[in-house]
């Protein structure tokens, strides 16, 4: 569009530049023309004018001539040479008159001249008089007389003087004829170059125009054939509407998703494939500006349903987006079937439905489990105590031993289960979040942990601690089996642990028990978080292995992290990040995730 | 009969528990306290009931001192038993321990609620058990000061 304006007015700029050069070129040829045509009348005006005057003088000299013979000799016929001489003056100064009308000098003259020849037309009619009725000798007198007054001469130096004239003229003329001729030379000559060229880069530049304009025109024709093979490429059926809500253009994914053939659809109510929520939309979308409407509706995917010609419905998801051209707003819906993705959510729900009852389940069954087990274990560790206290001493050698690795292994059965109810427990209690100070739950830990504090000797301290979004009891426990760990796990040194907390990445707090004690091997990172899983014997540390893995259950029950850092024998520094917001509930697959 | 020196007559417990083995366990704590005791035993709630009534076979037993009532027995739950006793103006005065595996917070907020006059979870170790059956000698049977007889 543009650049046919362009191609235009170029078009119209060049080749009207060159126009008016050469029409300024043909009116100075024409005026050339006419100039070169008034120089010629000129030289002809000129030539008459010498003729006449010289036709003029030689009529005078015949009307002199005439009467001069008569006087003498009295013959009549020399009356019919000055009858025609004295004509023959009249008219030759009635032609000059007509010559001279536009050169007041030259009339000015011509009166002179005039008044001399009837001066001597006046003389020979005397002259003649005399001779006719008086003598010859009057005739001659009067000759003589005439000839004392000089006329002729003065004639003939007025003729002279006119004929210098018209010489200067002549000469005068074709000076300018010859100056106008050169200049029209130059005129033509550079006004047809100039025009030519001018035309020419007219020619060139329209040309070139054009070639890109073809090329334009070839590009954009490819780049519809692209845009063309791009809708139908799309994997969604796309759908473009008018604001009145009818199909104006669709590919061939939207034939196929609603069963139509194409021509069924152009031109239809989009209400017919898309019955609820689409139409509408466009209504509301006829109140705002297509800018406002791009800008919110950039990437928002809306879930409707659609119909097939057949009437049967399947749900869909459409994007819309506003697209401003010459005709007025359209809207492009994108147009996916989402059966497929549909089915596959709803049966990820039914899996995650599925688990999360399997996970409880398990839960459920840990707990029952445990719980179920106490009550026969407690009598078999209660009758083989009851056993010991009685009969020790009273039996053989071997049926005290026996009695004592009896009591000794329903003591350590009945350490697992009550571990295992307590981890199955934690977390799965009624826990009341909010915000609360985590300074208290670490000076409560330490109370609960007096005894094997002073025992050792233990020194802890801590930092400021922040404010958090946690269980109290659950977070006192934690802090429990950390330092316990520390004091548990210590090195040859008074055993110490350092509490600290600081603000991470994303808001959530991050603590941090460092001891002095024993440390641990890298490789044992993971192992030492898993329920039941020890690092070393009975004989050397009392326990089951339950104690981490309930950290790490009551931290991952709030959407948080555990993590150890340590290196042996040169202490260990246990951290845990906890969320600063909110934390999720019943996240099923953290909960249980060391069960 | 387990008689205790310088206490006369010997007390009546009622020890409700369909477990034989804590059946005898607390006759052996009991033992080991030296306390002197009258260990009645029924083994579900019904047949506690019928005991406290003295219906039938059970008009000639005495009136319960103290009731240990465990929660969880067959044909008649512990927690029914409890509130049976503690409506009953002719029961309501006799102290019931709840003496049960339970630690369960909602067992021991609904046995108070029945009026349970405590609660105790039964310790898992036999040193844990002796004490407390000790415990419950020390305080119920010589600390605490109960009505006698029947009230009117």
């Amino acid at each position: 569009m543009k650049i046919k304006l362009q191609l235009i007015r170029k078009m119209q700029f060049g080749f009207g530049s060159a126009m008016a050069i050469l029409l300024v070129v043909g009116v100075v040829s024409y005026r050339s023309v006419l100039a070169s045509r008034d120089s010629d009348r000129w030289v002809g005006h000129t030539h008459d004018m010498l003729e006449n005057l010289g036709g003029l003088l030689a009529g005078v000299q015949d009307v002199q001539a005439s009467y001069r013979s008569f006087a003498l000799m009295g013959d009549e016929r020399f009356l019919e040479p000055y009858r025609l001489g004295v004509l023959h003056v009249g008219q030759e100064q009635m032609t000059i008159r007509s010559l001279t009308s536009d050169n007041p000098n030259q009339r000015r003259r011509l009166a002179t001249l005039e008044g001399l020849t009837q001066q001597e037309i006046q003389f020979g009619d005397g002259v003649i008089l005399d001779r006719q009725t008086k003598s010859e000798a009057a005739a001659l007198q009067q000759i003589r007389l005439a000839d004392g007054t000089g006329i002729m001469e003065k004639i003939r130096v007025v003729v002279r003087d006119m004929k210098d004239e018209e010489h200067t003229l002549l000469l005068q003329r074709d000076a300018e004829a010859e100056r106008r001729s050169r200049q029209t030379k130059a005129v033509l000559i550079l006004g047809s170059t100039l025009g030519l060229l001018i035309a020419a880069l007219a020619g060139w530049v329209v040309k070139r125009d054009y070639v890109a304009r073809v090329c334009a025109e070839q590009l954009s024709k490819e780049a519809g054939a692209k845009y063309r093979g791009l809708l139908e490429a799309a994997p969604d059926a796309i759908v473009v509407v008018d604001k009145g809500g009818e199909i104006v253009l669709l590919n061939v994914q939207a034939e196929k998703q609603f069963g139509y053939r194409r021509d069924e659809l152009l031109r239809q109510k989009v209400k017919n494939i898309i019955p609820e929520g689409f139409a509408e939309r466009l209504i509301a979308d006829g109140t705002r500006s297509a800018a406002e409407a791009l800008a919110q509706q950039i990437g928002t995917g809306i879930e409707l349903s659609g119909r097939r010609k057949d009437g049967s419905e399947f749900p869909i998801e459409i994007m819309l987006s506003p697209l401003e051209n010459a005709a007025g707003i359209l809207v492009t819906a994108a147009i996916r079937d989402i059966t497929t993705r549909k089915a596959a959510d709803k049966h990820l729900l039914q899996k995650i439905a599925e688990l999360k009852r399997s996970n409880e389940e398990l839960a459920q069954f840990a707990y029952v489990a445990s719980h179920d087990l106490q009550e026969p274990l407690r009598m078999v560790a209660s009758y083989t105590q009851l056993l010991a206290k009685r009969y020790k001493g009273r039996l053989d050698a071997d049926a005290d031993e026996f009695i004592a690795f009896a009591v000794d292994g329903s003591n350590r059965m009945q350490g697992l289960i009550q571990d295992l109810l307590t981890y199955s427990r934690a977390g799965n209690n009624e826990r009341s979040i909010g915000q609360i100070s985590s300074e208290n739950a670490l000076r409560e830990a330490l109370v609960n942990l007096r005894a094997r504090t002073d025992e050792s000797g233990a020194l802890v301290t801590h930092d400021v601690l922040p404010k958090i979004n946690m269980d109290h009891s659950q977070l006192v426990q934690l802090f429990q089996n950390l330092i316990g760990n520390a004091i548990k796990y210590r090195s040859a040194k008074v055993p110490t642990a350092h509490v600290s907390a600081k603000k991470g990445i994303g808001g959530e707090w991050i603590f941090s028990v460092r001891d002095n004690g024993m440390g641990i091997d890298p490789k044992h990172f993971e192992r030492i978080f898993v329920i039941f899983q020890r690092l070393h014997g009975r004989e050397e540390f009392a326990g089951t292995g339950i104690g981490l893995a309930i950290c790490k259950k009551i931290v991952q029950r709030d959407g948080g992290r555990i993590w150890v850092e340590s290196e042996p024998d040169k202490g260990s520094t246990f951290y845990f990040a906890m969320p600063e917001g909110k934390a999720p509930d019943g996240n099923i697959g953290r909960e249980h995730h060391a069960n | 009969m387990e008689t205790l020196e310088g206490n006369t007559m010997p007390i009546e417990i009622l020890l409700v528990e369909d477990s034989p083995g804590d059946v005898r366990l607390t006759r052996e704590a009991f033992k080991d306290a030296r306390v002197l005791v009258n260990l009645q035993v029924a083994v579900d709630g019904e047949e506690a009931m019928a005991f406290l009534k003295r219906e039938g076979k059970y008009s000639s037993k005495p009136r319960p001192d103290i009731i240990l009532l465990d929660l969880n027995l067959p044909k008649k739950d512990g927690r029914a038993v409890l509130a049976e006793i503690k409506e009953d103006p002719k029961l309501q005065t006799i102290p019931v321990v709840i003496l049960t595996t339970s630690a369960s917070e909602a067992d021991v907020l609904k046995s108070y609620s029945l009026h349970a006059n405590c609660y105790i979870t039964k310790p898992v170790d036999l040193d844990g058990f002796l004490k407390v059956v000790k415990s419950i000698d020390g305080f119920w049977l010589s600390v605490v000061r109960l009505p006698t007889g029947i009230p009117s």
